[in-house]
């Protein structure tokens, strides 16, 4: 996969586990259970992961995040789980193996699991 | 959810009797290697792993005693899958206690789920595993059905 795409994905779960870590409810519940995380060391680890991405795929994923919450999703059964359109067949070829992609909709950046 | 839900999610697809790895690294791949090889449909290996990783490197799961819960939210999921597996010789797992883990349950959850189950299923687990007698008959059960028979307190 591409290292730029892997990195993206990676910082997409770090901001999940970010959400998770944030909300009382769920931060008081890890906290009972011995697993609660540092907010501060996950913020810390989403700003380097960032840093690694080229220019101007961090310029885009910016873009795309500051109009909403999940810049990189999933493609299941041929549909971006972000606003649900449909992804074209041909984006699952081989020639776009190392290219970062976009739904044509709505512009999140997309990954097949 | 309650643990007998979350047993529901467990399945022999899903368990490693006995892992091979000896180290954290090695344990975390084998386990996310039996969730690629179920029929979950994720192939991206490597995300899942690098999304159970990054966790541990923010503070071990090894809450013990000789159990961890490595977990996480992950975009290649759309379902909470869990992978138990064993180790009767433990691992370092960097745990809270500094001694070997024998007992791993690995959570993976989607994005979203509804009534947060993930969160629900790991308390409900963490809870079922502080009972010494469940946890060493879970470890030396013969297989997979006896194991969940421990669990379930039966026989």
């Amino acid at each position: 996969m591409n290292r730029q795409l892997e990195l993206l994905i990676s910082i997409q779960n770090l901001e999940l586990m970010l959400r998770d870590a944030e909300d009382a409810d769920n931060s008081a519940e890890m906290e009972t259970m011995g697993l609660k995380v540092d907010t501060d060391k996950i913020k810390a680890d989403l700003e380097a992961q960032i840093q690694e991405i080229e220019p101007r795929e961090r310029g885009y994923f910016n873009r795309i995040k500051s109009r909403v919450d999940n810049p990189v999703v999933a493609v299941w059964d041929g549909h971006c789980t972000g606003c649900f359109a449909g992804v074209p067949t041909s984006f699952a070829s081989v020639a776009n193996e190392n290219k970062v992609l976009h739904c044509e909709s709505c512009g999140r950046i997309l990954f097949i699991p | 959810m309650d643990i007998k839900d979350v047993f529901e999610l467990a399945s022999p697809k899903l368990f490693i009797p006995e892992l091979e790895a000896t180290n954290k690294q090695d344990a975390l791949a084998e386990m996310v290697d039996k969730l690629v090889d179920s029929d979950h449909h994720i192939s991206n290996r490597e995300t899942v792993l690098q999304m159970l990783l990054s966790r541990e490197q923010l503070g071990s799961t090894a809450i013990g005693p000789g159990v961890a819960f490595p977990h996480g939210r992950a975009l290649a999921t759309q379902d909470l899958i869990i992978v138990i597996a064993r180790s009767s010789k433990g691992i370092d797992f960097n745990s809270t206690d500094g001694k070997p883990t024998n007992l791993f349950f690995m959570l993976v959850a989607p994005p979203q789920d509804s009534g947060n189950q993930y969160l629900g299923a790991l308390a409900a687990l963490v809870e079922k595993m502080q009972d010494d007698s469940l946890r060493d008959a879970f470890l030396n059960a013969d297989d997979f059905d006896s194991a969940f028979k421990a669990l379930n307190g039966e026989e």
